[in-house]
């Protein structure tokens, strides 16, 4: 078990990083595709794999998608190496994120620690609990997501066919 | 003896396994292998004699022989293919990116590979049982779509290029339909595990009563396609299907008309049989799928679950190959257009449908839902795939036709 997370891990610490330095900017979508898998992986090591499915779902096959199809649309599409502008701010920027980030994450994690073993007795790990509880307690978070969602997207909608007729005109 | 072979098969599995009783790190490779092996060797089995199968069927169609020279009636074709496969140069362009040319094959097999395991193939034969199998199976599939572009673009070739973005286009555009299609069986069986789904399929009631009658038809009449919501979603699904699995009409990202072949301008040898053998096989895992979900996948009367199983998943693939023999390919902007303006409006309007049937079930009976589906539910379809049709129909299409230089 353990043999397979640090595997995952690793794959996953390689793909992030991969991500960050290639200069090829189809090359980093790749990575952080490999990023997600292992993420995914990670997920059906924890028994959750309703969330594995999501992640696949969700961020191999559509954010990643996204990502292709916003460079195909550019004049980068085969993926000519970038160049860059290199400064010595990113090391600032990198341990202030770093910092903020587990300094929120890590009280959490220590106190989430001690409810997750209580709880590993009546644990149910199927898609209909899961399915019960957006439905009943969760409801009203699932909603106002559902509602934000589509308002970005009659946004999307409205700001593309407006930018067309200006074009045409 | 209902589903005799498939529990004399897992009866077989135990008593292999049983001989790795005192090894445990033995005994659970071989579980793997148990599990994974047969099911890859029996699909590849099965692509080699589609091959055969196709284009026999299509010279049929186009009233030639077709292959007639390797064996009885051509079969051992499948084989004489493959090794000139295996003997040919393979080729890589000079200015290609060379890892993703050799990754793009790769990538296109192991979800295929995997989304066989999730096809409950018999009677408790499922190599992965999953509690949300369905939704998994849907999530390894779109990542068809980026094995396809890592083919296209790392070709460096601007017609695999065009082939990749078409591939991109046309496989994230009927994602929608099918997985909508297939949110109607879920939402009846309230399930995302294929055992629960086909066992939804039979009539409770009926199967295991006693009575022959009833055993016969119960297995037969529960299947979802008999159903209003069913007949529909299973129209839905398929079409969305054959687009998802790159078959005609649908074939654009291959277009050798246009685009010479697409994503595969640049592979040759056996990379290219790879892509071919990963496209039958993800072809297969689909309409096992939709066998699964619509035709009530294994259970049918008198034979046993996996023979119900292989002829209705050959029988799916040979309408495929049917439809490939008849149909003209679509135009870039068909494709898209019927996909979100035709196939996407009615697969929404068809879960309404099968909430309705839901509720018109437990309150009035069977009989009444099925009736009142039939007439309202499908009506309702039919009415709304009509007017789809009348809005989408291109303004130079209106008015009477006239032809120059016909009569």
């Amino acid at each position: 078990m353990s043999i397979a997370f640090f595997m995952l891990a690793a794959v996953a610490v390689l793909g992030g990083v991969l991500a960050i330095t290639l200069r090829n900017v189809i090359h980093a979508v790749f990575s952080v595709l490999l990023f997600f898998s292992a993420i995914a992986g990670l997920f059906l090591l924890l028994i959750a794999e309703f969330i594995a499915a999501v992640q696949i779902l969700v961020y191999i096959g559509s954010v990643g998608i996204l990502m292709l199809f916003a460079i195909m649309l550019t004049t980068k599409v085969m993926g000519d190496p970038t160049r860059t502008v290199r400064s010595r701010g990113w090391v600032w920027g990198g341990v202030a994120v770093a910092a903020l980030l587990f300094g929120v994450l890590i009280p959490l994690i220590t106190r989430a620690g001690n409810t997750a073993e209580s709880s590993l007795s009546n644990f149910d790990p199927s898609v209909k609990e899961l399915g019960l509880a957006l439905m009943d307690p969760y409801f009203a978070s699932v909603g106002v997501i559902a509602l934000l969602l589509t308002a970005g997207l009659v946004g999307a909608v409205v700001a593309a066919s407006s930018a067309s007729e200006t074009t045409d005109s | 003896m209902n589903n005799f072979i498939d529990h004399k098969i897992i009866e077989l599995g135990h008593w292999v396994v049983g001989f790795f009783d005192e090894y445990p790190l033995l005994k659970l490779v071989v579980q793997i292998l148990l599990y994974t092996l047969p099911l890859m060797l029996s699909f590849m089995g099965a692509f080699a004699f589609s091959t055969w199968l196709e284009r026999k069927g299509l010279a049929r169609i186009q009233n030639r022989p077709g292959p007639n020279r390797v064996g009885i009636f051509g079969l051992l074709q499948p084989m004489a293919d493959g090794i000139k496969m295996l003997l040919k140069e393979d080729i890589v362009p000079e200015e290609s990116d060379k890892l993703f040319h050799l990754l793009a094959p790769v990538m296109l097999m192991v979800p295929a590979m995997i989304a066989i395991g999730f096809l409950p193939v018999g009677d408790g034969l499922n190599a992965l049982p999953l509690d949300s199998a369905i939704l998994f199976f849907f999530a390894i599939g779109s990542m068809n779509t980026i094995a396809v572009f890592m083919a296209g673009w790392s070709s460096r070739n601007k017609y695999s290029l065009l082939g990749g973005m078409r591939a991109v286009a046309q496989m994230i555009s009927y994602e929608i339909p099918l997985v909508l299609s297939a949110v109607t069986v879920i939402m009846i069986a309230g399930s995302l595990n294929g055992q629960v789904i086909v066992a939804s399929q039979q009539i409770s009631g009926w199967v295991g009563s006693g009575d022959v009658v009833k055993e016969f038809f119960g297995q037969i009449l529960g299947w979802h396609i008999f159903k209003p919501w069913g007949f529909a979603g299973f129209i839905f699904f398929f079409v969305a299907a054959l687009a998802e699995a790159n078959r005609s009409p649908f074939d654009l990202p291959e277009a050798d008309s246009e685009i010479i072949a697409g994503h595969l301008t640049e592979y040759s040898g056996f990379k290219y049989a790879i892509f071919f053998i990963a496209e039958y096989i993800s072809a297969f895992a689909i309409a096992g799928i939709a066998v699964t979900l619509f035709l009530g996948g294994w259970s049918g009367p008198i034979l046993s679950g996996l023979p119900w199983f292989v002829i209705k998943l050959f029988s799916l693939f040979a309408v495929m190959i049917w439809i490939r023999g008849t149909l003209p390919r679509l135009r870039v902007d068909q494709l898209m257009g019927y996909a979100w303006k035709f196939l996407m409006p009615l697969a929404i309007l068809n879960i309404f449908v099968a909430g309705f049937y839901y509720f018109a079930e437990q309150q009035w009976g069977t009989w009444v839902a099925l009736i009142g589906g039939w007439i309202f539910g499908f009506g309702a379809l039919q009415l709304a795939a009509k007017g789809l049709s009348r809005l989408n129909k291109s303004p130079l299409l209106k008015g009477k036709r006239v032809y120059q230089y016909a009569e």
